[in-house]
C-alpha cells in the first residue's frame, strides 16, 4: 500500500549514495594496491634473485675476499650471518632491559612529572635521529676518543643506542594500555609496587613488549650505517667481541656495488637471508609470547 | 527522634523534621510516585467524608425514628467498603511498584490503618442503623436519653472532622486534642448507661433503653476510631507510635 | 465487610463483645480485631486507678532485633559448602577521625568522623561525587596512589593509626582488602593462580597454598563451581563468578576488613543476590564496608548505613532507622528519591 511505498522511499539507499560509496571503496582499494606493489616487488626480487645463490656452501663458508672470479671461489656469507647474530644479540642484551626499564619508570613512577615529560621528549627525538649519528657518536667517543680501533662490541653499542628509544617507546605504549584497575587490585592485595610490576604488569604486557622488541631488533639487524665505522669489516668468522666483525648489512653493502655478477647475486642471497632470519625470529617470539600468556 | 542515629557521626547542621528548614534542593524526583501517594491520601481521607455523611444520616434517623433513612444507611455502607478496597489495593500496588522508604513508607502504613478505621466507623453507623427499626415506628422515647445520644453524635462528628484535619495538616496538637473530646464521649456513654438502668419497669421502655445503650456504645467506638486516626498522625510525623490517653487521667496524653 | 465481631443485632452483640464487666467495657478502646484481643485490652485498662500513664510504644520496626554485632551471636546454621573451610579470624573495627582527603587542592572528603563496628556490614550511600569512594579508599590507603592525592586525619584499625609514619602501607592493605566495581581477575592467570596471587605477591611463601586457595574459594561460595576448572583462565568465568573470584582473591590473604566499592553494579540481579548472601555470611569473619548506589541493596545487606553528601557525613545509624525514620531532612530526601 501507499504506506509501504512511503516507508521504502524513506529508508531506501539513494543512487547518489551508492555511487559515492563505490567511488570511495575503489579509491581505498587503489591506495592499498599502490602500497602493496612495492612490497610485492621487493618480495619478488628477493626471491627471484636471492634464492639462486642459496646453497650449503653459501651458508657455511666465509667470503674469501676474491671478487673477480666465479661463484665457487668467492665464498659464502657465514661470517656475516654469525656476525649479525652476535652483534644484534649483544645490542639487544643491552638495549632491551634498559629500554623496558625506562618505559617502566616512565609509566609507573615518573608518570606526569616534569622530568618524565623531558625524558619522553628526548626519547622521541632519538627515534628520529638518523642511524649514522649513532655510528659517528661511537666512532668519536670509543674509537677516536680512546685511540683504539674498531671492535664488534663498539658496533653492538651503536646498535644498542639505536634500539633503545624504539624499545622504550613501544614498551611505554604497551604498558600504558594495561588497565589501571589491574595495578590497583594487585596493590590492594598488599604487594609492594615493584612486585606488582614484575609479577602482574610485565607478564600481562608480555605479548606487546615482545612485539616492540622484535621491531627494534628487526630495525637494528638491517642497519648498515652504525656499523660502518664501528665494528670494522672483516671476512673471517670470529667470536671475540674485541675484534672486527662482519655483518650482513655490511656484506651486502660491499657486495652490491661489485662488477662481478656472482658477487652481486651473493648480495641478494644475503638480503634474502636477512629477511628470512627476521621472519623466523618473529615467529619464534610469538610462539613464546602465546605460551606465556595462557600460563 | 531515635537516639541511636548519628551516635558517632558529626552531623552537619541537623535539620529537624517537624517544621524544619526547607529541603536542600529544589529538584523534584519521582513526580509520578508523589502524585500517586497524594492521590491515595486524598481517597483515604475522603473516606472520612463518606463516613461523615453516613453518620449524619444515622443521627437524623435516630432523632426522628426514620426507618427508611436507616435502611439507606445500611445500603450505603457499600460505598465505604468500596473505598476501603480501593485504597487497600492502591497501597499494595504502591508498595510493590515504588518501594517507598522513610517518611513515604510511614505514610503508606498509616493510610492502611486509617482506611481500616474508616471502614470500622462505617460499620458502627450500620450497627446503629440496624438497631433503629427494632424499636418500631413509635418507640417509647425518653428525651433525656435521646438528647445525650445526639450530643454524643455531635461530638463523634466533630472528632471525625478534626481527625481528618489533623491528618491532612500533619498537626499533632490537633490530633492529641481528640483525646480530650473523646473523654466527653466516654462521659456521656456512662451517663446513658446510668439513665438506662433507671429507666423504669415498662418492658418496652426497658428494651428501648437496652438498644440505646448499644447505640451509645457504637458512637463511643466511632470516637475511638477517630482517636486512632489521630495516633497515626503522630506516627507519620515522628515515626513513633503512641497511644493517646482516652481515660480521665488529667496528666496523661 | 462487617464480619469482624462488631454487632449486627442484639443477641450476638452481647456475646461477641465478651466483656466481663459492662461498665469497664464501655470505656474500652477498640484497638484490636478479634474478640479475644478485646478481652486482653479490657484486663489492661480495667479501672482508672490501676491504669498507668501510657508509655511511648515504639513501632514494630524498632522492636526488631538489631542485627548482631558479635560473631558469636550471628551464627545461623551454615551451609555445608561455605563453612567447611572457614577461617576463624575475626574482623576488627575501623574508626575514622577527622578524615580529610584531597586531590591536589580540591577537598573531596571534608572532615569525617565515622565508626565501622567489627563484624558488621556498614553501607555508605550518597549521590555521585559525594566522596564516598574517596573516603573508602583512604581506609586502605589506596587514595595516596593517585598522583597529587593526599589524606589528613586518622584512620584507626582497632587502636592503630594506619597513617602513622612507622606503619607499612603494604601490611595495611593485607589487613584491609578491597573488591572493586568491575570484576578484574588477572587476565594472564588461571583461577587457581588468581586466588593464590595475593599470597604469592606477599613475601612469605605459604606451605599449604592449595589448602588456602580452596578455603578462600569456599569462603566466596565459588568452590563447587570451579573446583574442576582451577587451571582455566580466570577471565573465562561469568561476570558474577569473576567478582566472587576477586572476593576469594581478597579472602586468601586473610584480611580483617574488606572494603567493597559498588561490587554489584556491573552484575545481573541474580549474581547480585548471590553476592549479597555472601556478604551476609562473610561478616562473621571480617568487617565489611560497602559503598553502593543502590539503596535497596544497602537496606538488604547492611547493619548500619551512613549517608554522605558533598564530602561530609550527614547521618549514620542502624539501617532500619535510616530507611524508616531518618533524623536529617537531607537523608529523608535522598532515600525517598527526591534528589540524587
Amino acid at each position: 500500500m501507499s504506506t509501504d511505498a512511503h516507508m521504502l522511499e524513506r529508508f531506501a539507499v539513494s543512487a547518489k549514495r551508492r555511487r559515492r560509496d563505490r567511488l570511495a571503496r575503489s579509491a581505498i582499494l587503489g591506495a592499498t594496491a599502490i602500497a602493496l606493489i612495492p612490497l610485492a616487488l621487493i618480495v619478488y626480487y628477493l626471491l627471484s634473485k636471492g634464492l639462486g645463490s642459496w646453497s650449503w656452501s653459501f651458508f657455511t663458508t666465509d667470503p674469501t675476499g676474491n671478487t673477480f672470479f666465479a661463484s665457487s671461489s668467492i665464498g659464502g656469507i657465514k661470517s656475516a650471518i654469525l656476525g649479525t647474530i652476535e652483534i644484534v644479540a649483544v645490542a639487544s642484551a643491552l638495549a632491551v632491559p634498559i629500554g623496558i626499564g625506562v618505559a617502566v619508570w616512565l609509566v609507573e613512577y615518573g608518570r606526569n612529572s616534569r622530568f618524565a615529560h623531558t625524558v619522553r621528549f628526548f626519547v622521541d627525538v632519538l627515534t628520529g635521529v638518523p642511524s649514522i649519528m649513532f655510528g659517528l657518536f661511537v666512532y668519536i667517543v670509543l674509537i677516536i676518543g680512546t685511540g683504539s680501533s674498531y671492535a664488534a662490541y663498539k658496533g653492538a653499542f651503536a646498535l644498542a643506542l639505536l634500539m633503545l628509544p624504539v624499545v622504550t617507546r613501544s614498551a611505554e605504549v604497551v604498558l600504558l594500555l594495561i588497565p589501571g584497575a589491574l595495578r590497583e587490585s594487585a596493590l590492594a592485595l598488599g604487594a609492594p609496587r615493584w612486585r606488582v610490576i614484575f609479577k602482574i604488569v610485565l607478564p600481562t604486557a608480555l605479548p606487546g613488549l615482545v612485539t616492540g622488541v622484535l621491531l627494534a631488533i628487526a630495525r637494528a639487524a638491517g642497519e648498515t650505517a652504525p656499523l660502518l665505522f664501528t665494528a670494522g669489516a672483516t671476512l673471517k668468522s670470529g667470536f671475540s667481541l674485541n675484534g672486527f666483525m662482519n655483518s650482513l648489512p655490511i656484506q651486502i653493502y660491499t657486495d652490491v656495488t661489485s662488477a662481478t655478477t656472482s658477487v652481486v647475486n651473493r648480495a641478494w642471497g644475503a638480503a634474502l637471508t636477512l629477511v628470512v632470519m627476521i621472519l623466523l625470529l618473529n615467529l619464534f617470539a610469538r610462539l613464546v609470547a602465546r605460551r606465556s600468556s595462557v600460563g | 527522634m531515635s537516639p541511636e542515629s548519628s551516635a558517632r557521626g558529626r552531623v552537619v547542621s541537623p535539620d529537624s523534621k517537624t517544621g524544619g528548614a526547607p529541603p536542600l534542593t529544589a529538584q523534584q524526583g519521582r513526580l509520578h510516585f508523589q502524585q500517586e501517594l497524594q492521590g491515595l491520601e486524598t481517597r483515604a481521607l475522603g473516606g472520612l467524608d463518606v463516613v461523615l455523611e453516613q453518620l449524619d444520616r444515622t443521627l437524623e434517623s435516630l432523632a426522628h425514628q426514620d426507618v427508611e433513612l436507616a435502611q439507606m444507611v445500611i445500603a450505603d455502607d457499600d460505598r465505604v467498603d468500596g473505598r476501603y478496597l480501593e485504597v487497600h489495593q492502591g497501597i499494595l500496588s504502591l508498595l510493590a511498584t515504588q518501594a517507598p522508604v522513610a517518611g513515604d513508607l510511614r505514610l503508606v502504613a498509616a493510610l492502611l490503618h486509617v482506611i481500616v478505621h474508616v471502614e470500622r466507623m462505617g460499620d458502627q453507623c450500620v450497627n446503629i442503623a440496624k438497631l433503629i427499626p427494632l424499636s418500631g415506628y413509635e418507640p417509647p422515647v425518653r428525651p433525656e436519653v435521646l438528647e445525650a445520644l445526639l450530643k454524643m453524635g455531635a461530638h463523634a462528628r466533630s472528632e471525625i472532622v478534626q481527625c481528618k484535619a489533623a491528618f491532612s495538616g500533619r498537626d499533632i496538637g490537633l490530633a492529641e486534642d481528640l483525646a480530650r473530646q473523646d473523654r466527653e464521649i466516654n462521659r456521656l456513654n456512662r451517663e446513658i448507661f446510668r439513665l438506662a438502668l433507671e429507666i423504669g419497669d415498662d418492658p418496652d421502655t426497658r428494651e428501648w433503653g437496652m438498644h440505646m445503650i448499644l447505640v451509645a456504645r457504637a458512637l463511643e467506638r466511632i470516637g475511638d476510631n477517630a482517636v486512632d486516626v489521630g495516633e497515626q498522625v503522630a506516627f507519620v510525623v515522628t515515626g513513633l507510635f503512641r497511644e493517646f490517653s482516652d481515660q480521665t487521667n488529667p496528666l496523661g496524653s | 465487610m462487617s464480619s469482624d465481631g462488631h454487632t449486627q443485632d442484639t443477641a450476638p452483640a452481647l456475646g461477641a463483645t465478651g466483656t466481663q464487666d459492662t461498665a469497664s467495657a464501655l470505656d474500652v478502646t477498640d484497638t484490636q480485631d478479634t474478640a479475644s484481643a478485646l478481652d486482653a485490652t479490657d484486663a489492661q485498662y480495667a479501672t482508672d486507678s490501676d491504669r498507668l500513664p501510657p508509655a511511648p510504644r515504639t513501632t514494630d520496626i524498632d522492636m526488631l532485633e538489631p542485627k548482631p554485632s558479635s560473631p558469636q551471636s550471628s551464627q545461623s546454621a551454615p551451609t555445608s559448602e561455605r563453612r567447611a573451610g572457614a577461617h576463624t579470624r575475626i574482623g576488627r573495627g575501623v574508626k575514622l577521625e577527622k578524615l580529610r582527603a584531597f586531590y591536589g587542592e580540591v577537598e573531596q572528603v571534608k572532615g569525617v568522623d565515622l565508626d565501622f563496628n567489627a563484624n558488621e556490614v556498614t553501607a555508605i550511600i550518597g549521590p555521585s561525587g559525594c566522596g564516598k569512594s574517596t573516603m573508602v579508599r583512604c581506609i586502605n590507603r589506596m587514595h595516596e596512589e593517585i598522583p597529587g592525592a593526599r589524606a589528613e586525619g586518622r584512620v584507626l584499625l582497632d587502636e592503630l593509626d594506619i597513617y602513622d609514619a612507622a606503619v607499612d602501607v603494604v601490611a595495611v592493605r593485607r589487613a584491609i582488602g578491597m573488591v572493586f566495581q568491575k570484576p578484574n581477575p588477572f587476565p594472564t592467570m588461571s583461577v587457581f593462580d588468581n586466588v593464590a596471587a595475593g599470597l604469592r605477591l606477599s613475601s612469605r611463601k605459604p606451605s599449604d597454598l592449595h589448602h588456602k586457595v580452596e578455603s578462600a574459594l569456599r569462603g566466596a561460595g565459588l568452590w563447587e563451581e570451579v573446583k574442576d576448572r582451577l587451571g582455566e583462565a580466570g577471565a573465562g568465568l561469568s561476570g558474577g563468578q569473576q567478582q566472587r573470584l576477586c572476593i576469594a582473591r581478597s579472602l586468601a590473604v586473610e584480611p580483617e576488613v574488606i572494603l567493597m566499592d559498588e561490587p554489584c553494579s556491573a552484575l545481573d540481579p541474580i549474581a547480585t543476590l548471590k553476592i549479597e548472601e555472601l556478604i551476609d555470611e562473610l561478616k562473621a569473619r571480617v568487617t565489611i564496608v560497602i559503598v553502593t548506589h543502590n539503596m535497596q541493596q544497602a537496606a538488604r545487606v547492611a547493619d548500619r548505613t551512613a549517608f554522605m553528601l558533598g564530602g561530609e557525613l550527614v547521618e549514620v545509624g542502624p539501617t532500619q532507622q535510616i530507611f524508616t525514620n531518618p533524623n536529617d531532612a537531607r537523608t529523608e530526601e535522598y532515600v525517598t528519591g527526591k534528589f540524587g
